[in-house]
């Protein structure tokens, strides 16, 4: 009995289109939407925290007046010899502002004796490290392109340092690293003080890597009583730095998607609860034929069931293929930040089968139950009293 | 014709099983393909001042959340309009950026490889 109900409650949707598709497309375009939303997030989180295990375990930053400023590289030798501390690194970093690409370009510098990048490695994706002293660069994908460069090419900063050395070009990142390296120029140390005008006896900051990770905390009250004035930033700490800010942006987007979410509901709410005529008297000839209050009751819930369920398999597809098959348009900018030198890189999906189905019955498991009352409401119209109206 | 269209309803009933399943094995498959690049990844890092993602280079106080001072908003150049008015959220409207006088302000020079 129960699959000639369900058989019908099908021939029902079809026969009432408008109503079926206004109901399935409200919900797939929610579901989709809020889908979206969190694969991207979960995607970002799981990009920031991929390169994060390679990150110094402690990075010592000076502040003069509240504002970070650079360190004396002489305040390296106040933490080599604090215990389980394995190396201490004077780093040389700083932005460039160009304004003819509106944006910041980040420079870095090669630390001599790192491991080369090349392209077998597959950190590149042509040409080979910078030579120490040679004035050359590495740059993102992206960064070359805006630059217009090939390699060979030479490039001058105007508005870095006038100490700056013009630079070649010898080698650019990979674009699937994009999300790490669209701003980023990789030059040696001397390249990267005279572009950022860092005296020799300064640096933007001290890496300290330690042999057991596990006493940060022990270590970095160490450094802060020795170094006056330190900011010191744990590792283990911007995993949390990564949850809030993407957490916090998605709650941003989910926010002023709310109405549109919300009207969307509405619509539907509206068109499940509401009885038409040709539906009161195609439910009263029904009770007419013989159909009790549960037959109308199951037939009325297999409709909603089948609409739920078909939006809900939609709206995850949708949400899905928006974020990694086609690059989130629209939603990319939101979410992710904005910048002239933006990473195109596709992002990696970090959704399991808990948050799917998370979605999944969050949607259906309320539509169903609310179907319920108007469901009721169809199923105790008086047959007569329909027929005669 | 009546067991045609039970098979449609019950297709349309496992549907969200059926969807859930197939973005699991994709999300594997391109996770897996993005875990060859661990090492990659890994080797780039340690190049760079922060493990960072560069979504929002346009502003300093935004490129490196970690590092770097989220709160302290300021534009990057004199009377320029602020990059990130929404700290980041959204972008300006791009024809603010049309008043800004652009000045060449790198030179780049052709050379062989």
């Amino acid at each position: 009995m129960k699959r000639a109900l369900v058989v019908f409650a099908l021939g029902a949707l079809a026969r009432h289109k408008a109503r079926s598709l206004a109901l399935g497309g409200g919900l797939v375009f929610a579901v989709a939407l809020v889908a979206a939303v969190m694969f991207l997030t979960e995607s970002l989180r799981a990009e920031a925290e991929r390169a994060h295990a390679a990150q110094p375990d402690i990075v010592v930053q000076k502040m003069v007046g509240g504002r970070p400023t650079t360190i004396q590289a002489s305040e390296r030798e106040k933490l080599t010899d604090i215990l389980s501390v394995r190396a201490v690194t004077s780093r040389v970093w700083g932005y460039v502002f160009v304004p003819a690409l509106q944006g910041n370009v980040t420079v870095a510098s090669a630390p001599a004796g790192a491991t080369a990048l090349s392209v077998a490695n597959g950190v590149l994706a042509e040409g080979r490290d910078v030579t120490q002293g040679a004035h050359e660069m590495i740059a993102g994908a992206e960064l070359a392109k805006s630059f217009g460069m090939m390699l060979g090419d030479e490039l001058a900063l105007s508005d870095a340092s006038v100490h700056a050395h013009p630079l070649k070009l010898v080698g650019t990142f990979r674009s699937s690293l994009d999300l790490w390296t669209a701003d980023v120029l990789i030059v040696d140390e001397e390249d990267a003080r005279a572009l950022l005008d860092m005296p020799a006896d300064s640096a933007t900051d001290l890496a300290v890597s330690l042999a057991n990770p596990d006493e940060a905390r022990v270590v970095a009250q160490t450094i802060g009583e020795r170094i006056a004035g330190a900011r010191i930033i744990e590792r283990d700490l911007l995993a949390r730095v990564y949850h809030l800010a993407y957490g916090r942006r998605a709650g941003l987007v989910l926010g002023a998607l709310i109405p549109a979410i919300l009207a969307l509901l509405v619509l539907a709410w509206d068109r499940a609860s509401g009885v038409g005529p040709h539906e009161r008297k195609e439910i009263a000839v029904l009770k007419a034929v013989g159909w009790s209050t549960s037959d109308v009751l199951w037939a009325k819930l297999f409709e909603s069931v089948l609409v739920g369920a078909g939006a809900t398999a939609l709206g995850l597809l949708a949400g899905y293929a928006w974020v990694f098959w086609f690059g989130a348009f629209g939603l990319r900018p939101a979410l992710v930040g904005w910048s002239v030198l933006y990473p195109h890189a596709a992002l990696t999906p970090a959704v399991d089968a808990a948050q799917l189905l998370g979605i999944g019955l969050s949607v259906l498991g309320p539509f169903v139950l609310l179907s319920i009352v108007p469901a009721w409401r169809a199923a105790t119209t008086d047959p007569l009293e329909s027929m005669r109206t | 014709m009546m067991s045609r269209n039970l098979l449609v309803a019950w297709l349309l009933v496992v549907s969200p099983v059926f969807v859930i399943v197939g973005l699991l094995v994709d999300a594997r498959m391109r996770r897996a393909a993005r875990a060859e690049e661990a090492e990659s990844i890994a080797l780039l890092a340690c190049r760079l001042p922060t493990s960072d993602l560069a979504l929002s280079g346009s502003a300093r106080w935004l490129r490196a959340v970690s590092l770097e001072e989220p709160g302290a908003a300021f534009a990057d150049g004199p009377a320029t309009p602020d990059p990130d008015p929404a700290g980041g959220a959204m972008a300006p409207p791009s024809e603010v950026w049309a008043g800004v006088a652009r000045q060449a302000s790198f030179v780049v020079v052709k050379g062989s490889r």
